[in-house]
């Protein structure tokens, strides 16, 4: 057992360290003051790979591990964490999905541009009645003779706004199987497809996190995700893996508010005496850095686990809930050493404090994730 | 250069990451022991030049092998991975713990003697100008002297012809184009260019198929005495962190006499800074 990055993934760090810091780093707060989904980064970050962290180098993707995945993220999320959580979906639940269940047409067809960055994918699954509970879904599939009619609407949809492609979660219509949903490909070209407002959200403002519609939303036969029934399946082998990207956004938030507080804590003076000089101030200090990396161990973990095959559902749940709630404990004492400067736009705290928080709801809530951890606690062999 | 082939060495050197090193305040040292390392900036460049000849040689059908050169410890492993992530062909580290203390003169004959020995057809050799961590601008210039090569310092661009290379470099305030037949070394200047950042893919492919070797002092013939800590000429004396105190000093009276004050206690230093004396009017 090595506890220590190897150097592949060192150099993996570095290489999104340096591309964040100097590319995003200067624009990370004016996109979240503004709501500004950056373009132009997008179209910079597509050639370098970052849309096809995962996807085998023939259909042009980076073809990577993991946990090189999860680092990417980390990254990502440590400068611009609604960007990392753009990414994230991107390759997660918007691509991975295809890549694991789609036919060969299907793989050549949507995988090569989303791997290119040139199509943003996106997931829904969300709905004003559903959400943690996949069976209250209502939006519906009807077969036709050319294919599929949806009609429905999807709320809170990461990456909505500039979807290119999206996994649908749809039930049939009346169909004997409703209590067996499916997942569509829907292309934002589809006849009936469209987007809703740009939510106003507390944070990842520069996401553009919207409502889809879908009315009398036609799509071919051949954009059935997996055999007909599989859609539940889809789902979770999704969420699983979308819980390593959202955990590690988590972490990299964390992180970043760390070294914030950190940096400031050895600046600031009080009492003729740096903060770090403070038994209170060294506690908090304490607990964050100790927060931070018993959560990425978790990650690190449940991404290793995901590449050796089998079942990672309960690890990865772990990761995604011990992340996210080190996010949140972080930001706040973040927050709390830097006083009233961290309650002020003109530091980064205040942002991470507001990022953060989310990163317990989506992808799973946090109560969510005790439901999958406990599920498996109780039923494996013992 | 041979059948319309051009291989290219560039050395690449290691360096601590300053910004994240603990500085020790009694000895004015960095903690090197906790030194993150990162890819020496003017290596980079040069790193940078030689994949900008190796693309321009795709079109115009000639084959330019890129070859990145580095000495260090077993960690300096990682440059080589970053430089073939880049675009370079392969990458050589020439490590051994008799090679550890190695200064610039040492340094320089150990690198051309790697050169001569398992790399006679080299065209080209590239160096940044002087590396971050101890911009001594040595060890392009003597390796040259080593190699027998003409030698171009401080270039900020370099072209292809189809016989020699063309040398662009800032000389005081004015730009000199120089011609160099090949082979030859050339140390390229920082700020020269701005560098690629490296694809991911590019990074899990150059894990994937390693493309380093290994080569130590068995290997280059040392002499078994050969100890390069002990060898070098240069002795380093002390290393320190020039002292600097702030004082802060307020200024009381009316608005035009601490102005007048200001300027007749620190006119000069302002002048200094903004580049413009500021009694002319």
């Amino acid at each position: 057992m090595d506890f220590n990055p190897c150097m592949k993934h060192q150099v993996v760090r570095k290489t999104v360290r340096e591309f964040a810091e100097n590319e995003i780093g200067p624009h990370a707060a004016s996109l979240d003051r503004e709501g500004r989904f950056p373009t132009e980064i997008i179209e910079k970050m597509g050639p370098l790979n970052y849309f096809g962290l995962q996807v085998p180098p023939s259909l042009g993707g980076a073809g990577l591990d993991t946990i090189s995945y999860a680092i990417v993220i980390e990254e990502l999320s440590r400068v611009c964490a609604a960007l990392g959580l753009c990414v994230s979906v991107h390759n997660s639940v918007g691509l991975y999905p295809i890549l694991r269940f789609g036919t060969d047409e299907q793989i050549a067809r949507f995988v090569p541009d989303m791997a290119a960055g040139k199509h943003i994918g996106a997931f829904c699954l969300t709905e004003a009645n559903a959400g943690s509970d996949a069976g209250g879904v209502e939006t519906t599939a009807a077969k036709t003779e050319e294919g599929y009619t949806i009609n429905g609407t999807k709320i809170f949809v990461t990456n909505g706004g500039v979807c290119d492609v999206v996994l649908v979660f749809a039930v049939d219509a009346g169909g004997k199987e409703q209590s067996r949903p499916n997942v569509f490909i829907v292309e934002k070209t589809c006849p009936g497809f469209s987007v809703g407002e740009i939510e106003d959200l507390c944070g990842m403002r520069a996401n553009p996190v919207s409502s889809l519609f879908f009315e009398d939303c036609r799509i071919p036969e051949t954009n059935l995700l997996g055999k007909p029934g599989q859609g539940l399946k889809i789902g979770l082998t999704a969420l699983d893996t979308g819980r390593i990207g959202i955990a590690a956004q988590a972490l990299g938030i964390a992180q970043a508010a760390f070294e914030a507080a950190l940096s400031y804590a050895k600046e600031r003076q009080q009492f003729n005496s740096p903060l770090t000089k403070f038994q209170t101030i060294q506690n908090y200090l304490a607990d964050m850095a100790t927060s931070i990396e018993s959560s990425r161990m978790l990650l690190y973990r449940a991404a290793a686990a995901k590449d050796k095959g089998g079942d990672f559902g309960a690890q990865a749940a772990m990761a995604k809930l011990s992340c996210s709630a080190t996010a949140r404990t972080v930001t706040d004492l973040a927050v709390q050493i830097h006083g009233g400067y961290g309650y002020s736009r003109e530091y980064d705290v205040e942002r991470y404090f507001r990022e953060a928080k989310v990163t317990q709801i989506y992808e799973g809530t946090s109560e969510v994730q005790k439901m999958v951890i406990a599920r498996h606690l109780i039923t494996r062999p013992s | 250069m041979e059948n319309n082939t051009l291989d290219i060495i560039v050395c690449i050197k290691q360096v601590p990451m300053v910004s994240e090193l603990p500085w020790n305040s009694k000895t004015g040292t960095l903690k090197r022991e906790l030194a993150q390392g990162m890819m020496d900036p003017a290596s980079r460049l040069a790193l940078e030049a030689g994949l900008r000849l190796q693309r321009a040689g795709q079109s115009q059908d000639r084959r330019i092998r890129v070859t990145a050169l580095t000495m260090g410890p077993p960690m300096a492993e990682e440059v080589l991975h970053q430089a073939v992530s880049l675009g370079a062909d392969h990458g050589i580290l020439l490590t051994d713990r008799k090679m550890a203390g190695a200064d610039t003169n040492l340094t320089s004959f150990i690198l051309g003697r790697y050169i001569r020995m398992f790399k006679p057809d080299t065209g080209l050799v590239l160096c940044g100008a002087q590396t971050s961590d101890s911009e001594t601008a040595q060890v392009g210039p003597q390796l040259a002297c080593e190699l027998d090569f003409p030698a171009i310092g401080w270039a900020s661009d370099i072209r292809l012809t189809q016989n020699a290379l063309v040398v662009t470099r800032l000389v005081d305030d004015f730009m000199e184009t120089l011609e160099m037949d090949l082979p030859g070394l050339v140390t390229i200047d920082l700020g020269a260019f701005v560098p690629r950042y490296a694809g991911l893919a590019g990074v899990a492919q150059a894990f994937a198929s390693p493309k380093i070797d290994v080569v130590d002092a068995d290997d280059l013939e040392l002499d078994r005495n050969f100890n390069a800590l002990e060898d070098s000429p240069t002795r380093i004396l002390d290393v320190f962190s020039p002292a600097t105190q702030k004082e802060s000093r307020v200024l009381k009276g009316a608005a035009k006499t601490v102005v007048d004050q200001l300027f007749a206690d620190y006119g000069k230093i302002i002048s200094s800074a903004m580049g413009k004396d500021l009694k002319k009017k």
